[in-house]
């Protein structure tokens, strides 16, 4: 038999142990499963038995080598490698896998064990079964029982077992030393056991039985390492920098193009929005100028398209107006979450018009445009084409007839539709019927340029993040078609080309070169950057949502390279997966989730917002805004971890020693620390060189969980009462913590700026380059350096202000509501007043909707009318009019024709309401009371027979 | 999911009592029969309904030691890794490109016969196919094949309505996307 199994794993030596006690001779073969060899493998380990039959699981192994009916002993062979080995994968788990409720759960499975061993000598009765092989096999790897208390006769039994001759064969081929359960990362394509969620018991605490951590990190340390941390604790005079005034790219240097994917000008943006684009690129950019790289950061909105247009027919503006307004809104909030763009622009802007209209005659001459002609609807009185979402009709489809289907889908038999299908179409905006035309448009041949753009992904895919590369690699797949690039609008870029005078450019030939057209407003040597001399090296970094992947992996770069003139092309593309609200989707409409401008109103400072998204950002996959999670990072990683050792250190040093660093003689502990520390940093400095923000954040909160660890370890507080040489070494561990304390505050800027600079202030200190060349703590504070005055960096988030804030963005929206209108109108009190209101609202809803389909427009006006309703509804029970559903419950003996009656009547209101909106939100509850009085008429009709 | 619903659901399957089933306070699932006889864990539950039916997917899973083997392994992948990692985007994806992989040579998971491996890998991953959109179940056409011909057994289906497999979409005028 052959046992297969990858480098470290534990469970290897449990079917090693199987097979000894099976008297089986077997070959243990250690594998790679991405080793193309071995891609059948499902999961490691499996064994091969001798007629070729593979069995990956250690149980049915187990079951099969021993084959005999025994309940008990299946039972805990099932406990063991369902139970205990999640349990233990996810307690030796590092990084961020971590999970500190492992230790819990972990503490009851290892009671349960010792609790029936108490009562017998194995697990599955008087004799040893594969159960006490496979329970025994998972404990000893990783020293699970070291340390352990109270845990008397489990350890008996694991003594016993450990003894036999067959373990200690096993043993001496699978040394324990060699195995840990972090090896089960690389024995499937899962990525571990992590995904199995921890059972907490619930069963009551059981106390702590397990030592807390298996080994003391401080063992781990080399001697290299040591020596590292002691000859880089030195101090050097910082350099002086000239920051130019424009930043432009130098030959010989590195030099990094960070850009955010431009946000539409009309969304306001939500918190997802933020950090997956800005707030992303903001920290890498200012992490790469930390790093001393020339750097350039530009953004800016996109502002042509139907949907501003849209957005300015509804709000009765001009597109201009609309862009202005919204621009102020997106800059505003961008400007209070401290992204520190070096050019914030503008799609809108001449350049843009002048570089996409120069890149369009470049594309053409080049041989990449192709014309063809469309068939599209258009509306003579408004004289323009019709975008599908223009058009409303009667649904072609055989036995539907819906007279308001939609130019894309008809929502009444949900078949897609087809805009020149609608038999009698009808402009949304003026209710004439339009015309069908034939229009030329534009394409770009973009199966011309791919065998160009796939010679380039392939090299260039490296530096993208998963997702770019699996995105762009489907498209690729697919093959690619040409793009339509223009479009019948007004608001937007000209088509310089003859015949197509009225045309515009489309989103696909537009807002790519936003980020050309917006350097070009920065500096007017901006093409220094997109299109670099010999010899100069941009790296270009784009930021952005999944979403925006083909935009910038495919269709732009192929534009790109059709203009052939040595434009620089994305490097890394930095696509982050969704964040979602709570566990559902933002929704602006329905008012659910942090909006921009939410975040300011909360009164929470931007530098908690920005920690927050950072730590909870959609790396590799989706994850989720949780207002406890917020709550619960602030007071326990800002407050309680960072906080509380930068300000202890500083406090210190000021009532201690004068406000003065004093003298540091390292020693052992110090060098332990500062190797510690030094791991950490290399960490902050390897995630952050390649973006991944999460990662980085989790370095450096592990920095200052070490500093805290030492401090509490070697108590400086008493040594201080102490001798003098007790004194000399409350002053070594002082003068340490405050340099870590400065060490953090350099770590701390790309993530949190105004705190760092506060903590700078207090530590009367600057900013000093990182070194990512070099990744060691270096002395940055000499012994004399007078501090400023500390003072607490962050507050306490208490969880009933978390609780309000929960609830007033919680989607329920009427809170919000309620002030608007409570503020707007004098609120009306008696029914008649109400009647009139919710009349004259119903009309404005009315209006709206017919207006446009933009549902953010329209629904806050609807969440409006529904307020008034239930207002009126109160004020009708308070009047006692008759009301079915209160009425009902009041005298439950109504007769069956006024049940019948009512029933009718609320039919009818929910026929209206579901014809009127899609949103379930709004007729559902009207759907509930109907079903009630249904049930009463019944009920009625059975009690009258 | 390996749950308490799954269970009676396969119970149903084999044309068994499944007795009191419920989660005990480890939360792991727990069968009752009778006065005071109880079994614990989802395999090893299955195997005991198993050998009290009499029904073809009992008889085929306990038929030779290599199939019980082969049979339990299966149970274990569902519990350790089809239920949880369904709800984790990255194992999920795994999965179905496993499946999908394995059923390119295979009509059942073991043997060629219905075996309680197939039905309680088709409950754990009912949720996951469901979720998918036609294309994505196009992209899997083997494990969808699976699990297609599983779902017209009628004592698989349980009444609940079918899963479309069909591919016939509509393609739109690909859009370009503002964020």
């Amino acid at each position: 038999m052959i046992i297969y199994t990858n480098e470290g794993n534990p469970l290897g030596l449990k079917l090693l142990m199987l097979a000894k006690f099976a008297k089986q001779s077997v070959q243990l073969q250690v594998v790679n499963l991405n080793d193309a060899k071995h891609k059948d493998l499902l999961v490691l380990p499996t064994l091969e038995l001798d007629n070729g039959q593979r069995l990956f699981s250690s149980v049915a192994i187990a079951k099969y080598l021993f084959d005999e009916e025994d309940q008990l002993r299946d039972e805990w062979l099932e406990w063991s490698t369902t139970l205990l080995a999640p349990a233990l994968a996810h307690h030796m788990a590092v990084g961020h896998r971590a999970d500190p409720n492992a230790l819990p759960v972990l503490n009851a499975l290892v009671k349960k064990l010792d609790d029936r061993l108490k009562s017998s000598p194995y697990l599955a009765g008087n004799k040893l079964t594969a159960a006490d092989i496979s329970v025994w096999s998972l404990l000893a790897p990783d020293g699970t029982l070291k340390g352990a208390q109270n845990v008397d006769s489990l350890r008996d039994w694991y003594g016993k077992v450990k003894a036999l001759p067959e373990v200690q064969a096993a043993l001496a081929e699978q040394p324990l030393k060699d195995l840990s359960f972090n090896a089960l990362q690389n024995a499937n394509r899962y990525g571990g056991l992590y995904h199995v969620p921890l059972k907490l018991p619930n069963t009551a605490d059981t106390g702590k039985l397990l030592a807390e951590a298996a080994s003391t990190l401080a063992d781990t340390i080399t001697d290299e390492e040591i020596n590292a941390a002691r000859a880089a604790f030195t101090y050097t005079e910082p350099k002086k920098y000239n920051e130019p005034r424009t930043v432009l790219p130098k030959a010989g240097e590195r030099n990094v193009l960070v850009t955010s994917a431009l946000p539409y000008v009309n969304n306001v943006p939500h918190l997802g929005n933020i950090i997956g684009c800005v707030l992303s690129s903001d920290i890498f950019a200012r992490y790469s100028r930390c790093a001393g790289y020339n750097t350039l950061f530009i953004s800016g909105t996109d502002e042509y398209g139907t949907a501003t247009e849209n957005k300015a027919l509804a709000e009765n503006m001009t597109p201009r107006e609309i862009c202005d307004k919204y621009f102020e809104l997106h800059n505003g909030i961008y400007r209070w979450f401290g992204i520190g763009f070096d050019y914030f622009g503008r799609t809108t802007a001449q350049e843009q018009t002048d570089i996409v209209q120069e890149a369009f005659h470049d594309v053409y001459k080049a041989g990449f445009i192709l014309k063809e002609s469309v068939e599209q609807l258009l509306c003579q009185k408004c004289d323009r084409f019709l975008a599908d979402r223009f058009v409303e009709g009667t649904c072609p489809h055989p036995g539907c007839g819906y007279e308001d289907a939609r130019g894309d889908q008809c929502d009444k038999c949900g078949k897609l539709v087809n805009a020149t299908e609608l038999i009698r179409p009808r402009c949304k905006v003026c209710n004439t019927a339009p015309v069908l035309r034939s229009s030329d448009q534009l394409f770009i041949d973009l199966p011309k340029a791919e065998p160009q753009l796939r010679e380039w992904v392939d090299h260039a895919e490296n530096g993208w993040t998963n997702n770019a590369r699996v995105i762009t690699r489907a498209w690729l797949r697919e093959g690619l078609k040409p793009r339509c690039i223009t479009r019948d609008l007004k608001w937007g870029i000209p088509v310089p080309h003859k015949g197509f005078e009225n045309k515009v450019f489309y989103v696909w030939f537009d807002a790519p070169f936003g980020y050309v057209s917006m350097t070009k407003r920065y500096t007017k040597d901006y093409q220094q950057w997109w299109q670099p001399a010999k010899g100069t090296e941009v790296e270009l970094f784009q930021f952005m949502a999944k979403d925006n992947v083909p935009f910038h992996s495919v269709v732009w770069p192929s534009v790109l390279l059709a203009i052939n003139k040595g434009h620089t092309l994305v490097a890394h593309i930095m696509a982050t997966e969704y964040l979602n609200y709570e566990d559902g989707k933002f929704s602006k409409s329905r008012g659910i989730g942090v909006f921009g401008n939410d975040a300011q109103d909360t009164g929470i400072p931007a530098d908690v917002w920005r920690f927050y998204l950072a730590s909870a950002r959609p790396e590799g996959q989706d994850s989720s805004f949780s207002w406890n999670d917020l709550a619960a990072r602030n007071n326990s990683e800002l407050l309680n971890n960072l906080g509380n050792f930068v300000n202890r250190a500083l406090v210190f040093c000021e009532k201690n020693f004068n406000s003065t660093v004093p003298e540091i003689a390292l020693t052992q502990d110090e060098l332990i620390l500062l190797a510690l520390v030094n791991r950490e940093l290399r960490g902050y400095i390897n995630s952050l060189e390649k973006a991944k923000l999460r990662d980085g954040i989790r370095h450096l909160m592990s920095i200052s969980r070490h500093g805290n660890g030492y401090m509490q370890t070697q108590q400086p507080w008493l040594l201080l009462k102490g001798n003098a040489e007790q004194k000399a070494r409350a002053a070594t561990i002082i003068g340490l913590c405050v340099n870590l304390a400065c060490l953090l505050a350099n770590l701390l800027y790309p993530y949190m700026p105004s705190t760092a600079r506060t903590l700078f202030a207090q530590l009367n200190a600057q900013h000093t380059r990182l070194n990512a060349d070099k990744p060691l703590a270096t002395l940055l504070l000499r012994t004399g350096h007078k501090i400023g005055k500390p003072a607490p960096l962050f507050a306490k988030l208490e969880q009933a202000f978390i609780d309000e804030l929960k609830g007033k963005y919680g989607g329920t929206q009427t809170q919000a509501k309620e002030e608007n209108t409570s503020s707007a109108t004098s609120q009306p009190t008696n029914v008649a007043e109400l009647e009139k209101a919710v009349q004259a609202q119903g009309e404005k809803v009315r209006q709206l909707k017919a207006s446009t389909k933009d549902k953010a427009v329209w629904q806050p006006e609807v969440a409006k009318l529904l307020d008034l309703k239930k207002q009126l509804e109160a004020a009708q029970k308070t009047t006692t009019a008759p009301f079915p559903s209160d009425n009902a419950k009041q005298n439950g003996t109504r007769s069956v024709q006024e049940l019948e009656a009512a029933v009718q009547a609320q039919g009818n209101k929910v026929r209206q309401l579901k014809g009127s909106t899609k949103d379930k939100a709004v007729w559902q509850p009207e759907v509930n009371i109907l079903l009630d009085l249904k049930k009463q008429l019944e009920a009625a009709k059975k009690a009258a027979k | 999911m390996c749950d308490v619903a799954v269970v009676k659901k396969i119970a149903n399957c084999l044309g068994v009592a499944p007795g009191k089933v419920q989660l005990n306070d480890e939360q792991v699932v727990t069968r009752t029969i009778g006065q005071n006889k109880t079994v614990q864990g989802f395999a090893t539950i299955l195997e005991s309904l198993a050998r009290e039916s009499k029904s073809e997917a009992a008889q085929n899973s306990t038929s030779t030691k290599e199939v019980k083997a082969q049979v339990y392994q299966w149970l274990e992948f569902a519990v350790l890794y089809v239920a949880p990692g369904s709800k984790d985007k990255y194992v999920s994806k795994q999965l179905l490109a496993d499946f999908n992989k394995l059923f390119i040579s295979k009509s059942y998971l073991v043997g060629n016969f219905i075996t309680l491996a197939d039905l309680a890998v088709y409950y754990a991953i009912y949720d996951l196919m469901k979720s998918l959109s036609p294309v994505d179940k196009e992209n899997y056409l083997n494990l969808s094949r699976w699990f297609d011909h599983l779902q017209q057994r009628p004592e698989v289906h349980q009444g609940e309505p079918l899963l479309n497999f069909t591919t016939i979409y509509l393609h739109g005028w690909a859009t370009g996307t503002h964020i």
